[in-house]
């Protein structure tokens, strides 16, 4: 897969890249790989969800397959959950109020709350109350052969723990904007509308392979749920790799004089009033990702605990991330 | 045995630097005997004895040396200790000359305690036994016979030949130097043994502290096959010749010595040691008194010795240690082997042209079987015969051999020191001799105490000055005639030094003899020579003996000049050397035992049992308990008790002990398992009743697994568990309610069994039944387990969600969860028993690293859980959200489920009024239906009230009977419930069926409407008519629904049935119309043919009918024809 030519993200993954916190521009390879990654991700959940499928007898996947997929997960779960929720409000809101809410349509990631504090006031809450909820399938309500709508005067606990998840993030994008000028803040929110699939359901479905993994024509849901957990995906391999160029760093810190100790101390001036922030200078190289990747899918013991003192070897799936 | 361990363990932690000091009053003690008896002359075999015992000793090793001394030290102190008691019980009326203070300088057994005179009082009481005995002069008690006869007797055991010798003129210091030599050849013999037991000590000590292979077994037992076959090829030749007298002579037995250990019972003491040092040892507690138990030990042994005869004096003493010694000889099978048989000519043709006189040992049990041995001498000169001829023959010095030969010399040197010197005689000679030398002693008695005996103590002493601090030591102890007993070392010191200072015995014997010479001439009276010449045989014999003497230091050169540097290699596996000796014939037989048990390198079945022996059990009692002590000061809370009872048993042991043969007591334990097999319990035993019937014990062994064991043990989380799946099976309740209600909304017709009524029964865990099981350990049984565990699984299937499980999933993940448990349990053995590592500070404390456990528990349990994939967020999240907050979640849905049936049920009851089913009535009550749901809100829904119905009929309640409503919720509810009916609405009295109309009482009816029934019960042929009401089901009519207006508009409908055959009906009248139109045909002939077209369209062509041709065939065969 030459990178130039299947590189169809790029400025996607740059933009989220931003947003989960790189600051400096990356490499191309480094986009490239990422992107490879994030599709060989999105083939496998789709291979995944396809035989889910085809295990309960139907032929195309369902939302419900997505989700069981990421159950482990319960922090991405519950933000799943409330994207989809949000997804919902905001598509009931678009019907009511006919004249299309930017604010509602920003939020491509996990911004829904901020979309509906931008939303206007009035109708919103209201509406926000009687969101759908999206309940899984190994959830209560599915212990029983009748479904119940809910009532409404009933307060989810999980909801907390999801604004928990999410109340994180957002915490830590509040501080990156926090002294953003207003050109600055207009980048960042623009980045933070980089999505996989808003817009571009059609790139998507080509670069996913679907139809050839999976039934050709997918769910709008799905598209949107798969959008999400591709940003999710990005985000988590950066933050890895950020770590892992943090601690990279780091040991260049405290062992650089020795490593490469000449060049190093040669090079090194004292930094002058208009340089740019030094996290800025270099931006996140391939091997960092390469690592976060090795790192994000080191194995759990859970998965090789029964193949404990028998000799079969055991094989490894890729985790998704 | 007890003593012995005492004076072992001490002797053996005595700081070295005591040694000198104590070596002195040993040592002379030693060495005088020969001087004395060399002296004699005539006392060669005495001599030979002396000798060899010097050499021996002085052949011995440092160490053995060593621990004697040690040995008689602490004998010494103990004695000493005693010593006071014993003055106590000084006997008056016996010679008051002898103190107990005498005793405590021969250094005697460990409990030596009894003076002289006890031992002489016993002596007394035995020599009268030995009269009544014999059966000569009864009643001879004056002191001076004792005397006598106990000098005799000493001497017959010391040195036979003494009192005899021409030399012993003067009898009572004789008797008294011959009392000196009797101990002194007795100390000697006893230190050899000591000596050995010192060894067999060091070696049984060792057997607790290492492990010794098996390896060598095999060996053993070929090698004690092969002395088992001599033995018995020497058995074989000598069974011709007849035992030697009745056996019953326990003639000489009077014991002389003070303690009983020493007490001289022959050769056999050195079988029943063991018993007398024990009884010795603990004789406080014994309640009888040193006759009695002379007696009764002498008893004991009565019959015991093969050897013993009636006619021989002497004979089984000196036979059984000469046999012991051949023994154990032969049983030193490294080198004793080429020893054991005659050397052939196959394998030396030449030999017989250099040896004259052949002999082995094979020979030599064979001479000895034939009683050809009349002394200790002839016995001794035959062994060292063999050894002799060995070196001889093989003159290489680095023959093999020569070397094998050389250690046994060696060990041939340190075994005769246990021969007592003794001479066979015949009994008659002997008495006669003891009547003789009795008159002498009466004669001489005056003498004996004071005139003789000071000048030589003076004498004596002046001629050894050196040794006066020693001897003013000694003599403090002890008073009066008896010094001279100590004062002979004193002579005597000169003699050992020159020993030490050359080891050439041929000038050692010169010097004693110098030495001895004047002593002897000056005190010795001519004998009364009646046995010259028995004494002159013995004197010829003690001339080869002092040649064999010679030849022996020659030997003894060559073992100083060979062994020494042959035994350095050895040294260091002394310990294992002195093992594999020690043991040789015990493993011998084990490894027999156990080789029995195969065949062919497989289990002989048929093979004989292995059997515990008392003895094997006791030794191995006693080895356990001999390494309790140890164990019990490092904590352990079990030994205490076992402790106790193991003393409680030894009372009970002990006498048995001696009287059965412990040879094989050098085994360790682990050599003999069957020993340390526990006792089988009672119930395992193998009983049968008087008829011959098995006798079953199981009654009492039975256990019955405990109640519970196999359900679910009560906690919090399973309280929780449970009470999340009863409230799912509550809220499933209300879910097939809802089901029913939704379904009747929407189907237009209900059948009878069509909602089951669901009824889910609370989980009970049904215990397993009770299981009884015959010991303590866990209860196996694969299958109860699995099935319990497959309960389980099914439990937390449900409590997931799952209302029912396929058997095969519940299969499926059980056989999971039990391949998880595995390698659960599998890691965690493994962290369990993970190396120790040593304790990283303080564990020094000891000198020695204390070790720890590698993990603590709780990191055990961490790391298996963490191998095992198991988190403990994941556990905690489970009991948190997949149990604990489930429960609310359930608890909600629950909440919703019944809001929801009620909003269905009605849509306007206020929910706070529901009951406590969700319902809004109460559960299987016709509160809705009977519409008296509302009288709680006071409400008279149906204005019965108003009308006044209760009072007029007197009902309790207004709710409408249920059989008056005619509709759909009714006829759900009675098939639901059937039993519900009768529960209210059976207020009035159902009338009478109506009378059915008949043709009989069709004249009771309205006059209008009797035509109508006519033509009812025409058409019903004439059958009473049915009501409407009993009809079945489908023929019924429905009833009429009345609209508001009151008017029926739409005719009535027939029932399905009578609609259907109403169509059938109209259908074939227009076919038969059209037919009629088609062919014209009668139609009288219509019906039949139909029908008959109908029944037998088959058989009518098949098989003709005759009969039924001529009825029907004509229009039948008409019909086909006309058409």
């Amino acid at each position: 897969m030459s990178s130039e030519k299947t590189a169809k993200y790029r400025t996607e993954i740059q933009q989220m890249m931003f947003v989960s916190g790189e600051t400096a521009e990356p490499a191309p390879d480094t986009t490239t790989l990422v992107e490879q990654i994030v599709q060989q991700q999105v083939m496998e959940m789709l291979r995944d969800c396809t035989a889910l499928a085809t295990r309960r007898g139907n032929r195309s996947i369902s939302t419900d397959d997505l989700m069981m997929l990421i159950r482990h997960d319960k922090p991405k779960l519950a933000r799943l959950r409330h994207f989809l929720q949000w997804k919902d409000v905001r598509k009931n809101v678009k019907e009511t109020e006919n004249p299309p809410e930017a604010g509602a349509d920003v939020a491509g990631g996990d911004d829904a709350l901020g979309a509906a504090v931008a939303g206007p006031a009035g109708p919103v809450p209201a509406k926000a109350n009687k969101k759908a909820r999206v309940d899984l399938v190994w959830d209560v309500p599915s212990f029983f052969s009748e479904q119940v709508p809910a009532r409404d005067d009933e307060e989810d606990e999980e909801e907390e723990e999801m604004n928990h998840a999410t109340l994180e993030r957002l915490k830590y994008a509040d501080e990156r904007t926090k002294d953003m000028s207003r050109e600055d803040y207009m980048h960042w929110s623009e980045c933070r509308q980089a999505s996989f699939t808003f817009r571009k359901g059609k790139r998507f479905r080509e670069w996913a392979g679907f139809g050839v993994i999976t039934d050709a024509k997918p769910n709008d849901d799905i598209i949107d749920i798969l959008g999400f957990l591709t940003f999710e995906i990005v985000q988590t391999l950066t933050e890895e790799a950020l770590k892992v160029k943090a601690a990279e760093e780091m040991w260049k810190k405290r062992n650089g004089q020795d490593g490469k100790g000449g060049k190093n101390t040669k090079r090194k001036r004292e930094p002058g009033l208009f340089d740019w922030p030094e996290e800025e200078r270099e931006p996140v190289q391939p091997n960092h990702i390469r690592e976060g990747f090795r790192r994000l899918q080191r194995p759990h013991n859970k998965g090789r605990a029964l193949s404990n003192f028998s000799r079969q070897s055991h094989r490894r799936a890729l985790r998704l991330i | 045995m007890n003593g012995y361990h005492i004076s072992h363990s001490s002797s053996r932690n005595f700081p070295h630097g005591a040694r000198p000091s104590s070596a002195h009053p040993f040592n002379p003690g030693r060495l005088r005997t020969p001087n004395i008896t060399d002296s004699d002359m005539g006392g060669a075999a005495t001599g030979n004895n002396g000798g060899v015992s010097a050499e021996g000793v002085a052949q011995d090793d440092a160490r053995v040396l060593q621990f004697r001394e040690h040995y008689l030290q602490s004998e010494r102190r103990l004695a000493a200790l005693f010593a006071d008691k014993d003055a106590l019980s000084d006997d008056p009326k016996a010679d008051s000359h002898q103190t107990s203070g005498n005793s405590t300088q021969n250094a005697t057994a460990p409990s030596s305690a009894p003076p002289k005179k006890p031992a002489r009082t016993i002596d007394e009481d035995d020599y009268g036994d030995e009269d009544d005995e014999d059966g000569a002069e009864p009643g001879q008690t004056s002191p001076l016979q004792q005397k006598s006869a106990l000098a005799a007797s000493g001497r017959g055991f010391a040195s036979p030949a003494a009192p005899l010798s021409p030399f012993n003129h003067k009898p009572p210091l004789h008797r008294l130097s011959s009392i000196d030599q009797a101990k002194h050849s007795d100390d000697v013999r006893r230190q050899a043994e000591e000596s050995k037991e010192a060894l067999e000590e060091a070696a049984k000590r060792s057997f607790h502290t290492l492990f010794y292979t098996l390896e060598n077994d095999r060996v053993a037992m070929l090698e004690q096959q092969r002395i088992d076959e001599l033995d018995r090829q020497v058995e074989a030749e000598t069974s011709g010749q007849e035992p030697n007298g009745t056996g019953n002579a326990a003639v000489v037995a009077a014991p002389q010595q003070g303690s009983l250990s020493t007490a001289n019972l022959g050769a056999s003491s050195l079988m029943l040691k063991h018993l007398l040092a024990r009884v010795d040892g603990q004789r406080h507690k014994v309640h009888a008194n040193d006759t009695q138990l002379r007696r009764l030990i002498s008893e004991v042994r009565k019959n015991r010795s093969k050897w013993a005869s009636e006619d021989k004096v002497n004979q089984e003493e000196l036979y059984e240690a000469a046999e012991k010694v051949l023994q154990e000889l032969k049983a030193m099978t490294e080198n004793s082997l080429p020893f054991l048989n005659k050397v052939s000519k196959r394998e030396a043709p030449d030999y017989y042209n250099f040896i004259k006189n052949p002999m082995d040992i094979g020979s030599m049990m064979k001479k000895l079987k034939g009683f050809q041995y009349k002394s200790k001498k002839d016995f001794v000169d035959d062994l060292h015969l063999i050894w002799t001829n060995c070196l001889k023959y093989n003159t290489d010095p680095q023959h093999p051999l020569r070397k094998k030969a050389l250690v046994m010399q060696k060990h041939t040197d340190r075994l005769v020191i246990l021969i007592p010197d003794l001479v066979v005689r015949d009994r008659a000679e002997v008495e006669a001799e003891e009547r003789r030398n009795a008159s002498l002693d009466a004669d001489l008695d005056g003498i004996e105490d004071s005139e003789d005996e000071e000048p030589i103590m003076a004498s004596r002493g002046r001629k050894a000055p050196s040794k006066t601090g020693k001897k003013g030591n000694a003599t403090t102890a002890r008073k009066g005639p008896n010094t001279i007993s100590e004062d002979t070392p004193v002579p005597d010191v000169k003699p050992q030094v020159l020993n030490m200072a050359s080891n050439n015995s041929l000038r050692n014997n010169y010097l004693r003899a110098d030495s001895d010479a004047p002593m002897e001439n000056g005190f010795s009276t001519p004998p009364p020579g009646t046995l010259t010449p028995l004494m002159n045989g013995v004197i010829v014999n003690g001339a080869g003996g002092s040649q064999a003497d010679a030849s022996e230091g020659e030997g003894m050169g060559n073992i100083n000049d060979l062994a020494v540097p042959t035994e350095e290699p050895e040294l260091d596996d002394q310990v294992y050397q002195t093992w594999k000796q020690l043991t040789k014939k015990a493993r011998a037989s084990i490894a027999q035992d156990r080789n029995r048990m195969f065949r062919n390198d497989r289990i002989n079945p048929e093979g004989p049992a292995l059997l515990r022996s008392k003895a094997g059990m006791r030794r191995w009692m006693r080895q356990q308990k001999k390494n309790l002590p140890q164990e019990e000061s490092s904590s352990d809370p079990a030994t205490p008790e076992t402790g106790k009872d193991a003393a409680q048993a030894v009372p009970g042991e002990t006498l048995a002990e001696g009287m059965e043969e412990e040879d094989d007591t050098l085994l360790p334990d682990y050599y003999d398992p069957l020993s340390g097999i526990p006792e089988i319990p009672e119930r395992l035993s193998w009983e049968e009743d008087a008829n011959g019937n098995v006798v079953m014990h199981n009654e009492e062994c039975l256990r019955m697994i405990p109640k519970g064991h196999f359900s679910m043990p009560q906690s919090i989380l399973t309280q929780k568990m449970e009470a999340n799946m009863r409230q799912m099976q509550e809220t499933r309740k209300i879910c097939a309610k809802i089901g029913v209600v939704k379904q009747m909304q929407l189907q237009a017709q209900m059948y009878s069994n069509q909602f089951q009524k669901y009824d889910p029964q609370p989980f009970i865990e049904v215990p397993a039944p009770p299981i009884v099981v015959s010991d303590d350990g866990p209860f196996m049984a694969p299958y109860v387990c699995r099935a319990t565990l497959q309960r389980a699984v099914g439990k937390i299937f449900y409590h997931a969600g799952y209302e029912e499980t396929q058997p095969a999933a519940l299969e499926a993940v059980t056989d999971v969860a039990i391949q998880f448990f595995h390698g659960l349990v599998q890691s965690l053995n493994l962290y369990n028993e993970s190396c120790k590592v040593k304790t990283p500070a303080d564990g020094l404390v000891k000198g020695e690293p204390a070790y720890q456990r590698r993990f603590s528990y709780e990191e055990t349990i961490l790391h298996t859980l963490d191998e095992n994939g198991v988190e403990l967020d994941a556990l905690e999240s489970y009991v948190k959200d997949d149990v604990d907050r489930l429960g609310g979640k359930l608890g909600v849905m629950h909440e919703r489920m019944r809001s929801h049936l009620a909003d269905l049920l009605r849509p306007a009851l206020d929910p706070n009024q529901t009951g406590p089913d969700g319902v809004g009535f109460n559960d299987q009550s016709e509160q809705f239906v009977g519409g008296d749901f509302a009288e709680d809100i006071g409400e008279d829904y149906f204005g019965f009230k108003e009308l006044g119905l209760m009072e007029e009929f007197g009902l309790s309640s207004l709710s409408v009977p249920l059989h008056l409503l005619q509709n759909r919720m009714y006829n759900a509810h009675q098939s639901q419930n059937i039993s519900a009916i009768a529960v209210s609405g059976t207020i009035m009295e159902p009338s009478a069926p109506f009378e059915p109309v008949t043709i009989e009482n069709i004249g009771n009816e309205i006059g209008i409407v009797q035509q109508f029934f006519l033509n009812k019960l025409s058409v019903n042929n004439e059958n009473p008519l049915i009501e409407d009401e009993d009809l079945p089901v489908k023929q019924r009519f429905p009833k009429p629904r009345l609209p508001p207006t009151g008017k029926i508009t739409s005719p009535r409908k027939r029932p399905i049935r009578e609609q259907q055959q109403m169509a059938k009906k109209k259908r074939k009248l227009e076919e038969g119309k059209e037919e009629v139109n088609g062919v014209i045909r009668q139609p009288g002939f219509v019906k039949p043919t139909g029908k008959l077209s109908l029944d037998v369209p088959t058989s009518k062509e098949n098989v003709p009918d005759p009969e039924k041709g001529v009825d029907d065939d004509a229009p039948g065969m008409m019909s086909p024809e006309s058409m």
